[in-house]
């Protein structure tokens, strides 16, 4: 059976995924532990704050029960400094340190609560900063400064991130170290479009390449007739 | 020159005769500083200097520039800039051009002299305002950052601010005490956006004090703005019906005058806000009052010049004789005396005029020859820091007045250090979680469960009291008419108390939130007289510390419960915990010639004292910046240093002492040394140091309603210096684990007394092994990372596992093992005897 979807994450799978990072909320109201099938959730008492997962946030914060407190990356002066390493330097701007003794990957990582690193971009930025400028803008300093400052961060990394394609056709790679997710998922048609092109093109030359070899093989390699040859290959 | 004036004092209301001094146009015009020369500049090349006092006919100075657009003049020099952008210096000696100042590719549009003299700002066309040095022309300083060009710009009287008024309509601040000048605040929606040429000025014209600024606005208003925070003061507002054009403070500032389009000048009075006087001169385009005489000067858009002596009628000239006035703030710092502020010193110099009458100005003399601006810093009023409201000294001429003969003061406030009699300082009165007023708000009450703020309407005060639980309580909102200036609010009610007034006594009110009842908020009058010096409120009594030194502690449904006299007085400031209550008063005065301060805490239901009259810990010249008690009961201070102390032991009398739990200085947030912020201590919770992170030089929190923060507790035992090393993050460990120690063992011994005083709960029990085996287990991380170490740091591993307290033997053990696994024979053994020792119960115990 042929999934009618691409290869890969889908932008909404994304943004599902992102939901299971934890935040930092301050409740408005009283709230005993629930035992989730992900784990037990704190109890909350206003204003004490609270790590929740994101997606019991969104859900609080529409219902008005809680202030999700926006990660200390997503503000003006962090994000303006990270968008001024961002132009200066060819790659992407790294992603967070991992603390020390530990063993989970991004999504499992602390990167988005209150005390995450307020220097690096991390792996759900993308998503999780449109989310909460939707569903939380009036918890964010500067919403519509912060709202430009995304803009401005996304187009330049997706500019980079075209501009890599640049070397792919040389076999070479691209580093994406610290592309987020959901550029990642972004991107993925365009970079398998450009790459399966690329695959195209080499497959036909490589294909060539070969009947001239097979004709070569069979013809009883003559020095002299090398040229010949390949003007045969060239109007195959 | 004063025989002219008194002729003419009978003249009510003349019409004084135009003087054309230039062509039609833009005209302006200045007083050198000592009052003798008014110089006069317009759209012809011709500077005319009229001398004050004499009606005969002005020097010209014939060889200027075309179309001067501004002018400023010291008592030697006058500069007119014009509109083919040049600045020039011209001699008042000679009256002749002495040099160029500077030159701008457009039009100059205002210059301003620094108030010594030294410096001039020149705004033009262009986006840069130039700061050019007057002796050295080539020293500039650039004010950079303006979007559009600033057509005004002003000194504040200290000389270290200058306010530009931009054509975009906002007034921009900027701190000339930095290298690079910046911005320190912008100011919106206060003046209009004017083009540059226009007529209508937006300038922001600096109060004498200092402290603010009077701008025109849009409605024709005109605004008065502190420098300190930005925040809008009173307004002097419906008097005029057309744009302003002009606005000059009288140089003691307590009178004002604007020019607008409606051919009328205004004399407005500074404290009142009121209009005193009206004058019809139409088109009105600048300004001056003469430094010291009653008299104002100002020109039209004809290029005519009015001189107007008497300018004041009788009736006003009192308000021109005055000493320096404050400018009008809503809620005056200065002026304030509540619980948040300090009281002028009891026999310090008084704030109020000067009771003498003042000298009058004779010609020529040595106050004439100096004028009024070698008084130095005018900006006194900011820096006053110690409240004793001595500016009021310095008269119109930048000297002290004879006011410091007054009999009360007794002393020169500058030889009262040796001569006066010795005066101890004392520790203020203060409500915890409180601010003081700014602007027409304050914040009487900020705490975990909620916040209560007041809005000053002028006639009464709006109280608002906010939770943070919006679910358990519902906001309320009501309006107050006895102006009620303190707050405690808990889970129960809100209790309010005011300071007497009117006759009226002072009174206490308490509103709780939820009733089945129909009434069931309280109030009550204290005897006259006395006034309320800070409450407190707990979940069963309310406690309330008056002026005369008593505690009177009421039930939450208003019967008296005890009165008693405080034994340290002054009283400071209260606070209280279920039938816990903790005062603080002013004990014996310390080395540091300062109150020491005393708490005592007592058990009210049980009439039972634990801790009397017991020192509360500060550093010297520290003081109490908020008392609260934690949600565990234990009483905590954070101290203006910057760090929150917790009592340990309190419950038992003599045991008490301050333990350090968190130096704010050393967090780790401050660490790059980029942040400047302090921190407004609110609670203590869950072992979380709840407070409100303040910018910059901010004292106290704001509106909006700031965003709490919370930090752990970190005890403050070795400096967190970053490792030599910084690839090995271990490095680190040894010392951290000691603090965690240190801090679990403190947490531990609180939980502790808690347990063994109150009927615990099951759950608190449990979490009270569960602690011990905590702290075991820091003390067992704390040995791996010595075995780790090596082999020479056995003896003080055999130490560490001496620490432990462990019951069972299981924790020892474990440590048995842990040397095991690093190979630690001798260790190992070791450690089994002293296993084996307490197993037996031999340990020698001290």
């Amino acid at each position: 059976m042929a999934l009618p979807l691409p290869p890969g994450l889908t932008p909404p799978e994304t943004a599902f995924l992102c939901e299971m990072e934890m935040v930092t909320v301050i409740p408005r109201q009283r709230l005993e532990g629930l035992n989730l099938l992900g784990g037990p959730t704190p109890p909350l008492h206003p204003p004490h704050r609270t790590p929740l997962p994101f997606w019991l946030a969104l859900l609080l914060k529409r219902q008005r029960r809680a202030n999700i407190l926006p990660p200390p990356w997503l503000s003006p002066p962090s994000l303006s400094s990270i968008l001024d390493l961002e132009k200066k330097t060819p790659s992407f701007s790294p992603p967070p340190p991992l603390p020390a003794h530990t063993t989970t990957s991004p999504p499992f990582l602390p990167s988005a609560t209150a005390d995450a690193p307020p220097d690096a971009l991390p792996y759900h930025w993308l998503e999780l900063g449109e989310m909460l400028l939707e569903a939380a803008s009036d918890d964010i300093p500067e919403p519509d400064n912060v709202r430009r400052l995304m803009r401005d961060l996304r187009e330049v990394r997706m500019a980079k991130m075209r501009a890599g394609v640049n070397v792919l056709e040389g076999g070479r790679e691209v580093n994406l170290n610290g592309v987020g997710g959901m550029e990642v998922s972004e991107g993925r048609a365009f970079i398998g479009g450009v790459v399966d092109g690329l695959r195209k093109i080499g497959a036909s030359k490589e294909m060539s390449r070969r009947e001239r070899e097979a004709e070569e093989r069979e013809n009883g390699i003559g020095g002299g007739d090398e040229e010949e040859d390949e003007d045969d290959g060239m109007d195959t | 020159m004063i025989a002219l004036q008194d002729t003419m004092a009978t003249v009510t209301q003349q019409r004084v005769r135009g003087r054309p001094a230039h062509p039609s146009g833009p005209t302006f015009l200045t007083y050198t500083p000592n009052g003798k020369q008014l110089v006069t500049a317009g759209s012809n090349n011709v500077v005319r200097v009229y001398e004050t006092g004499s009606d005969g006919e002005p020097t010209n100075l014939d060889d200027c520039q075309e179309n001067n657009t501004a002018i400023a003049a010291t008592n030697d020099f006058f500069l007119a800039g014009s509109e083919d952008g040049t600045v020039c210096m011209y001699s008042l000696d000679t009256f002749t051009y002495e040099k160029m100042l500077t030159r701008c590719t457009l039009p100059i549009r205002d210059i301003a002299l620094s108030p010594d003299g030294q410096w001039v700002a020149v705004a033009s066309d262009e986006l840069e305002v130039k700061v050019v040095n007057i002796a050295d022309t080539y020293r500039v300083l650039y004010l950079r950052g303006l979007p559009k060009p600033a057509k005004h710009l002003s000194y504040d009287p200290s000389g270290t601010y200058i306010a530009a008024s931009c054509t975009d309509g906002i007034v921009y601040l900027y701190s000339l005490s930095t290298e690079e000048p910046e911005i320190v605040r912008k100011i919106d929606g206060l003046i209009r956006t004017l083009e540059t040429e226009s007529e209508l000025s937006s300038r922001a014209v600096w109060h004498p004090d200092g402290r603010a600024f009077a701008a025109p606005t849009a409605p024709r208003d005109i605004q008065v703005v502190s420098s300190g925070d930005g925040e809008r003061q009173r307004a002097f507002s419906g008097g005029h019906m057309g744009d302003v054009t002009a606005l000059a403070w009288s140089p003691n500032g307590a009178l004002l005058i604007t020019a607008a389009s409606d051919r009328k000048i205004l004399l407005w009075d500074t404290k009142t806000q009121k209009v005193l006087a009206r004058y019809d001169y139409p088109n009105v385009i600048n300004m001056a009052w003469h430094p010291h005489e009653n008299i104002v000067s100002f020109v039209t858009s004809d290029g005519e010049l009015f001189i107007y002596q008497t300018f004041l009628q009788p009736d006003a000239l009192p308000l021109l004789e005055k000493t320096l006035q404050p400018a009008p703030f809503i809620r005056d710092p200065l002026a304030e005396t509540s619980g948040n502020s300090r009281k002028p010193l009891t026999n310090g110099v008084k704030h109020s005029a000067d009771p003498r009458a003042r000298r009058r100005g004779t010609p020529d003399s040595l106050d004439d020859i100096l004028g009024p601006d070698l008084g130095g810093d005018e900006d006194d009023f900011v820096s006053d820091d110690d409240g004793a409201g001595y500016l009021g000294e310095i008269n119109g001429f930048g000297k002290r007045s004879n006011g410091h003969l007054d009999a009360i003061d007794g002393f020169d406030r500058k030889r009262r250090a040796t001569h006066q009699s010795f005066q101890p300082t004392i520790h203020h009165s203060f409500q915890p979680g409180s601010t003081p007023w700014r602007g027409n708000r304050k914040y009487l009450c900020l705490n975990l469960t909620g916040f209560v703020w007041t809005v000053d309407q002028d006639t009464h005060h709006t109280v608002t009291v906010e939770f943070y639980d919006r679910e358990f309580h519902r906001d309320f909102h009501f309006t107050d008419p006895y102006f009620y200036d303190k707050a405690c609010l808990s889970e129960n009610g809100t209790l309010f108390s005011c300071p007497p007034a009117n006759g009226t006594p002072a009174m206490v009110f308490y509103r709780p939130h939820e009733t089945w009842t129909a009434r069931a908020d309280w109030r009550t009058q204290l005897p006259a007289g006395e006034d309320v010096t800070s409450i407190s409120l707990s979940d069963s009594f309310i406690v309330v510390t008056t002026s005369a030194d008593y505690v009177r502690v009421f039930t939450l449904y208003g019967t008296p419960f005890r009165v008693y006299r405080q034994k340290s007085s002054p009283s400071v400031t209260c606070a209280s915990w279920r039938d816990y209550i903790l005062t603080m008063g002013n004990g014996p005065v310390g080395g540091a010639g300062s109150t020491k301060l005393l708490y005592t805490i007592e058990n009210i239901k049980r009439d039972e004292i634990c801790q009397s009259e017991d020192i509360v810990a500060l550093t010297e010249g520290a003081k109490v910046k908020s008392v609260f008690f934690s949600d565990n009961g234990d009483p905590c201070i954070y101290d203006s240093t910057g760090v929150l102390l917790v009592l340990q032991h309190w419950r038992t009398p003599g045991q008490a002492r301050w333990v350090p739990v968190l130096d704010t200085k050393q967090l780790e947030r401050l660490a790059t040394g980029k942040k400047e912020e302090t921190y407004w201590p609110v609670a203590v919770a869950q072992e979380k140091f709840h407070c409100i992170i303040l910018k910059g030089e901010d004292q106290y929190p704001y509106f909006p309603k700031p965003l709490l923060s919370e930090f752990d507790f970190e005890i403050p035992c070795s400096t967190s210096a970053p490792p030599e090393d910084p690839q090995n993050p271990t490095a680190l460990e040894g010392p951290k684990l000691e603090e965690s120690f240190v801090r679990s063992s403190l947490l531990l011994s609180l939980l502790e007394d808690l347990v063994t005083s109150t009927n615990a709960t099951h759950t608190q029990r449990t979490e009270l092994s569960r602690r011990e085996i905590e702290a075991d287990k820091v003390l067992l991380q704390l040995l791996n990372v010595e075995c780790r170490e090596g082999e020479e740091r056995g003896m003080k591993a055999l130490e560490i596992v001496g620490l432990m307290r462990d019951r069972s033997g299981k924790m020892v053990d474990a440590a048995g093992k842990v040397a095991g696994r690093y190979g630690r024979t001798l260790l190992q053994e070791k450690i089994a005897e002293l296993a084996e020792r307490r197993l037996m119960g031999t340990e020698d115990e001290e």
